[in-house]
């Protein structure tokens, strides 16, 4: 036992040095830059080296199923049903006319009308655009992380070493590193504002503020390995008005917020997000609920008109899909925001599916599974772009003008426009929506005039 | 990492049975499984959950016929309580497309099935005819969300169908003469020279896999 104290020592000197090290090279490469806002591109170079390594493994992957003769997997494809835009008439039309031969104008019911509405039910079940959406996207390409490939299988000994190599690092090496850098990021936000705080009200105090914002922010940011494009950077929402996004994952709070100011809105939570909450409005005034505010719609529109008409408060930062998307598209924007008649500034972010899948299914995972699923990818890789601000126009009312912001995040982000509620995912469907398929068609055989000859 | 991937021999037993390739089948089956959330039998609440389905006005009639057992070919009557993979497909494949190659007698049978189908929907006591009443609930049915029709306008738009109807099955009846309601023959026989089948099927995009290795 006395000859192992000797190497003990050692053994705990070399661990106390490399820990050491490993948190200085922390303090310098990371938490320095975050603090002032530059970067050294140490991340561009990473993910340029990962896209390198995820090009050789589809390669690899092609080639050693032609070689087993197996089919691969198949391109991104909306569907199996071809859809085309035709109309409930012009189908009905089109049914009759290959049917009976009848005359067109003769509003009569007739027995081959079901047949639309069989098949277009029938094809519902088969695939609907939907449900579709509620599901993370799926890739083309193979990015080392098993979860994101449906058709992973064995294929050669060289891939499978590499998947191990990729899941020792990501486990053993990043995540440590990320749970470290996002412990320092949060302590360091909570004990920097709840300082703040006690300063006297002021330009000293708003400037602080900011900066301690700003640097938490970014801290965070780097704990998840984000690397984020920013463009249009001089259509940054200012005060007085309200920025809307497309959401996929509470993360894109952290990405936005670390490249402006901005005043969170939201329900207070308990536990960690509750102190964090608490600690925030400490320094500068954000908007939170309680959980019973949440539903009087009227309350919150008047807290937030009042925060807007302050013109010397941050820009309020806002959702309005008011759940998460899987960012393949954009779903129905709440009106609500939209009444308070700000300026509006639209952001759309657009994820890259190939290093991580950032979609937070709400009813799949809880918020520490979902952490932990982004902290042991190799990267979140995202684009932010700034649009140019809206106003609502005198002749539109708030539904009208959602839906313009909705449209022009959707075409800048290449994601989709759906017309569907993203409460969906969790509601059924309006009853006013049903009624709108039967009003059609009866409105078709019966017409809206009354004086029709019956026999 | 799972075992080497061959098409399953049950797999290639479905195709034949059902007319759909083996793609169809795989995409049908993932869709299988989101419906019934991960179970092996989907049961009438599954449907619940397809939020395009609520449009359409004969909605109820169109799960029904999912579930009825005239059209999952087996031997008895009445409604199961539950399906399984094998009965989805089965009540799919009576909405598959016409194929190139087939003949008189069986694109003849194929036509019969398709009208087996719709027959069963609107037949839903089961008794094996049309009667007006039947008739009635689906004019409804597919009318009911006009507030400007009433009740009065629906029964009476099915009672001039189904006169109609009877006067091509029938021909001249009597005064005291009962039409007691469209049995299946009759029902072929309003269709006869109508062109149906390019109506009533789903249209698939054809899908292609990226390595053709064969």
């Amino acid at each position: 036992m006395f000859l192992l104290l000797p190497f003990d020592s050692l053994v705990v000197n070399l661990l106390g040095i490399s820990i050491t090290v490993l948190f200085t090279l922390l303090l310098v490469f990371i938490i320095v830059p975050a603090i002032f806002g530059v970067s050294f591109g140490i991340r561009k170079v990473y993910m340029k080296t990962l896209l390198k390594i995820f090009q050789w493994a589809t390669l690899r992957i092609e080639r050693g199923a032609k070689e087993k003769n197996h089919p691969l997997y198949k391109p991104y494809v909306n569907g199996i049903i071809a859809k085309e835009p035709t109309s409930l008439e012009e189908e009905i039309k089109e049914i009759r006319r290959s049917g009976s031969g009848k005359s067109l104008d003769t509003p009569e019911f007739e027995l081959s009308d079901i047949f639309y509405f069989c098949r277009k039910g029938i094809e519902t079940i088969m695939d609907d655009e939907v449900t579709k959406r509620f599901s993370a996207e799926e890739l083309e390409s193979w990015n080392l992380l098993s979860r994101t490939n449906y058709n992973f299988q064995y294929i050669s000994l060289r891939l499978t070493v590499l998947w191990g190599l990729g899941v020792l690092i990501r486990y053993c090496f990043l995540l440590p590193l990320r749970i470290a850098l996002a412990f320092t990021g949060i302590s360091l936000l909570v004990t920097g504002t709840t300082v703040v705080g006690y300063l006297p009200n002021g330009r000293c105090k708003m400037f602080l503020s900011k900066h301690v914002h700003l640097m938490c922010y970014r801290i965070c940011v780097r704990a998840l390995t984000a690397i984020i494009t920013y463009h249009d950077r001089e259509n940054r929402p200012r005060n007085g008005g309200i920025c809307v996004a497309n959401h996929t994952s509470p993360i894109d709070v952290i990405i936005l917020a670390s490249d402006g100011y901005y005043a969170m809105v939201g329900q207070i939570h308990g536990g960690l997000m509750g102190v964090i909450q608490r600690a925030m409005v400490k320094a500068c005034p954000h908007v939170w609920f309680e959980r019973s505010e949440v539903k009087d719609r009227h309350l919150v529109a008047k807290r937030l008109t009042e925060h807007v008409q302050d013109k010397s408060k941050l820009p309020i930062l806002i959702f309005p899909e008011g759940t998460c998307i899987n960012n393949t598209s954009v779903m129905m924007f709440k009106k609500g925001s939209f009444e308070i008649g700000a300026t509006v500034y639209p952001v759309a972010i657009k994820y890259d599916p190939q290093f991580g899948d950032a979609f937070w299914n709400s009813s799949k995972y809880g918020m520490v599974t979902y952490l932990l699923r982004m902290m042991t990818s190799w990267a979140i890789v995202c684009s932010v772009w700034y649009l140019p601000p809206m106003t609502r126009q005198p002749e539109e009312d708030a539904v009208q003008f959602a839906n313009r912001v909705k449209s022009a995040i959707a075409r800048q982000g290449g994601l989709v426009d759906l017309l569907w509620d993203g409460g969906l995912k969790r509601e059924k469907v309006k009853d006013t929506f049903k009624e709108e398929q039967q009003k059609l068609y009866s409105k078709m055989i019966v017409g809206n005039h009354e004086d029709r000859s019956r026999s | 990492m799972g075992s080497a991937h061959s098409v399953p021999a049950e797999m290639r037993e479905l195709a034949d049975r059902t007319g759909f390739t083996s793609e169809q089948i795989e995409h049908l089956h993932r869709r299988f499984k989101q419906l019934s959330q991960d179970q092996l039998t989907i049961r009438k609440e599954n449907f619940d959950n397809i939020p395009d389905l609520e449009f359409n006005p004969i909605r109820g009639k169109i799960v029904h016929a999912f579930f009825d057992k005239r059209n999952l070919r087996q031997e008895s009557d009445g409604l199961a309580d539950e399906i399984n993979f094998e009965d989805f497909l089965t009540i799919m494949s009576y909405f598959r497309p016409i194929e190139m190659n087939m003949d008189e007698e069986q694109l003849d049978r194929f036509r019969k099935e398709k009208l087996k189908f719709l027959f069963h929907m609107y037949d839903s006591d089961h008794d094996g005819k049309i009667t007006l009443q039947e008739y009635r609930n689906v004019v409804e049915e597919l009318l009911s969300g006009n507030p400007h029709l009433e009740k009065e306008s629906a029964r009476s738009i099915a009672d001039g169908a189904m006169m109609e109807a009877a006067s091509i099955c029938v021909g001249q009846m009597g005064p005291d003469q009962v039409y007691e309601g469209i049995t299946f023959d009759d029902f072929l026989k309003m269709w006869q020279g109508i062109d149906i089948e390019t109506k009533m099927h789903v249209r698939f995009l054809n899908v292609d896999t990226i390595a053709h290795c064969y």
